[in-house]
C-alpha cells in the first residue's frame, strides 16, 4: 500500500515538473512570437573570422546576419540612430581587446547605414570618446576630460560644451533632449550613475555604489543600470551584478533581473519600453574582453525576475514574477529599433 | 648590523629628477600622512585614490594649505608601471605607498581637468577643497 502511494507521489511530482517546464517553454514561445516582428536588434559578437563584427537579428534571435563581416577590424558597441537609419559604433584595429570600461575611448567612431552599408570613420583613433546620438540624430555628445561636447555631425563643429561634473564614462542623451546620464564620481562615491540637467548643468545621483552602464527608457524619466549591491554573500562576498531600473530623481529603485552565478550587463530597453535586453556572463563587466555574454530578452512587466536557483537573491527579493527570458545570441551591447531595415541577405 | 651600516651609509635622496621637476604645474615635497582605508584590489577596474599629505616644501607653483589631498592612479601599482591606455602621462620611481613616507611629486589641479575615471575619496565629507592629481611621484629619503 505504502509502495503504491510512493509511486503515485513520484509520478505526481514528475508530472508537476514536466508541466512547469512545459509551461515555461510555452511562455517563452509566446514571448518569441510576440516580439518576432518588432523591429531589429543590433549587437556585436565574435564572427566566424574570429573578430568582433556587428550583427543584426529579429528580437527573437531569428534572421541573424553579419552586418559588417570585416576580418580586419574589431567592431563594438553599436547604437541605432533615433530614426533607426544609421548605426554608430567603435571600430578597433584587428586583435585589439575591447575593454568593458574603456571601449568609449577605444578605436575610431564609425557610422554606417542600418543595413551595414557605407561605413564612414568619423574620427581618428580615440576621437569623439563615448559618442552618443542626440535625440534628432543630427548631433553627437562626446565625453572628454575637459567636458561634454555637443558636435554637429554635418559640420563637425562643437556647438555646445558642458562641464562633465564628475561623469567619466558611458554617456547617453535622453530621448526628450533634456538630460544626459552617465557613470561618474558623485558625493565622494565613484561608480555612481548620475543624471545631468542640460539647462542648468546640475547633476543628481540616480544610484550609487558599484553602478554603471546606464541607458534611458523612452519616457526620459527612467534609466536602466547594472548594479552590484553590497552585502551579497555569494561569489566570496563580491556578489553578482544585477539589472535595475531607477527613476530620474534616484528615489525609486527596482530590480529588473538578477541571477547568482552571472553578472548582468548591456541593459537596453525596447523603443516602447515594453521589453528589456541584457547580457549575462560569468565574467564581471560583460565579457567584452573575450566573447561577451548571452544576450537575453524579457518583458518589462515581468520584472523583477530572477534566473536560476539563486537562493541568496531570492531571499532578498521574495516577490519575483519569474517571467520568461529568451536567449538571443552570444554577444555584447545590444540595441533595438522598431524601424524596418531592408537587410541584405 | 650590516644592513644598519648600509642604511646609514645611503645618500639622502631628494627625489629630484628631470621628470618631477618639469611635469605638472605644481611640485612639492610632502609627507604622506594617511592612507585612509584599503586600496581596491581589483585588477580590472582603474581608479584614483585620494591620500592626505603634509606639505614640507613647495618647489614650483602655488599651494595654499599645509595639508593637501592628492589622488594617485591605481595606487597598488609601482609608479614606473602605472601608465596605461587610460592614463599615459603618470609615473615616477616610487614602488609602494606607506603612510609616513616622504614623496616628491609633480601635481596638477583640479583633478577633473586631467583624469577621467573613478575617484575614491574617503575625505569627501570633511574636505571640499581641490584634489591634486599626481603626475609624477618619487620617494625621498633623508
Amino acid at each position: 500500500m505504502r509502495a503504491r502511494y510512493l509511486t503515485a507521489l513520484f509520478f505526481f511530482i514528475l508530472g508537476t515538473m514536466f508541466s512547469t517546464e512545459s509551461s515555461a517553454s510555452d511562455d517563452a514561445a509566446k514571448l518569441q512570437e510576440e516580439i518576432h516582428h518588432k523591429g531589429w536588434i543590433v549587437y556585436c559578437s565574435r564572427a566566424d573570422n574570429g573578430t568582433w563584427d556587428l550583427f543584426l537579428c529579429r528580437p527573437d534571435g531569428s534572421d541573424k546576419r553579419n552586418l559588417t563581416n570585416t576580418a580586419d577590424f574589431e567592431e563594438a558597441a553599436p547604437r541605432f540612430s533615433p530614426d533607426g537609419k544609421k548605426i554608430l559604433y567603435r571600430r578597433l584595429d584587428k586583435g585589439s581587446t575591447i575593454n568593458h570600461d574603456k571601449w568609449g575611448f577605444q578605436g575610431k567612431l564609425t557610422i554606417c547605414n542600418s543595413d551595414g552599408s557605407d561605413p564612414v570613420e568619423y574620427g581618428g583613433e580615440g576621437e569623439y570618446p563615448w559618442a552618443a546620438w542626440s535625440p534628432d540624430g543630427t548631433q553627437i555628445a562626446s565625453l572628454t576630460v575637459k567636458g561634454i561636447q555637443v558636435i554637429d555631425l554635418a559640420s563637425r563643429k562643437v556647438v555646445k560644451e558642458f562641464p562633465r561634473k564628475g561623469i567619466y564614462q558611458q554617456l547617453f542623451w535622453s530621448p526628450d533632449g533634456k538630460w544626459f546620464c552617465g557613470t561618474g564620481n558623485h558625493g565622494g562615491e565613484s561608480w555612481t550613475v548620475v543624471r545631468m540637467n542640460l539647462e542648468t548643468g546640475e547633476v543628481n545621483a540616480l544610484r550609487s555604489f558599484q553602478t554603471c552602464t546606464p541607458d534611458w527608457y523612452p519616457d526620459s524619466e527612467h534609466v536602466i543600470v547594472s548594479s552590484r549591491p553590497a552585502g551579497q554573500p555569494a561569489n566570496n562576498g563580491y556578489g553578482y551584478t544585477q539589472l535595475w531600473e531607477v527613476d530620474g530623481e534616484g528615489k525609486e529603485q527596482k530590480l529588473l533581473y538578477g541571477e547568482d552565478g552571472v553578472h548582468i550587463y548591456s541593459g537596453a530597453v525596447s523603443p516602447d519600453g515594453e521589453y528589456i535586453l541584457f547580457s549575462k556572463c560569468p565574467d564581471d563587466g560583460g565579457g567584452a574582453e573575450r566573447s561577451g555574454g548571452t544576450i537575453c530578452l524579457m518583458r518589462s512587466a515581468d520584472a523583477p525576475t530572477i534566473g536560476g536557483p539563486s537562493p541568496e537573491l531570492r531571499k532578498v527579493h521574495p516577490d519575483v514574477k519569474n517571467g520568461p527570458v529568451i536567449e538571443i545570441d552570444k554577444g555584447w551591447e545590444p540595441h533595438w529599433t522598431y524601424q524596418e531595415i531592408s537587410v541584405r541577405p | 648590523m650590516g644592513s644598519l651600516w648600509l642604511a646609514c651609509s645611503q645618500e639622502p635622496n631628494t627625489g629630484e629628477d628631470p621628470e618631477v621637476t618639469t611635469r605638472g604645474s605644481v611640485e612639492v615635497t610632502a609627507q604622506l600622512v594617511e592612507i585612509r582605508g584599503e586600496f581596491v584590489n581589483r585588477a580590472d577596474y582603474d581608479y584614483a585614490f585620494v591620500m592626505k599629505y603634509k606639505v614640507l616644501e613647495v618647489h614650483r607653483g602655488k599651494v595654499d594649505s599645509d595639508f593637501i589631498y592628492v589622488a594617485h592612479y591605481n595606487p597598488e601599482k609601482p609608479r614606473d608601471r602605472v601608465a596605461d591606455e587610460r592614463v599615459s602621462d603618470v609615473g615616477g620611481t616610487l614602488q609602494k605607498f606607506h603612510a609616513g613616507d616622504i614623496h616628491r611629486m609633480a601635481l596638477e589641479t583640479p583633478i577633473d581637468d586631467y583624469f577621467m575615471g573613478g575617484i575614491i575619496n574617503r575625505y569627501f565629507e570633511e574636505y571640499k577643497g581641490p584634489i591634486y592629481w599626481a603626475v609624477w611621484t618619487n620617494p625621498v629619503s633623508k
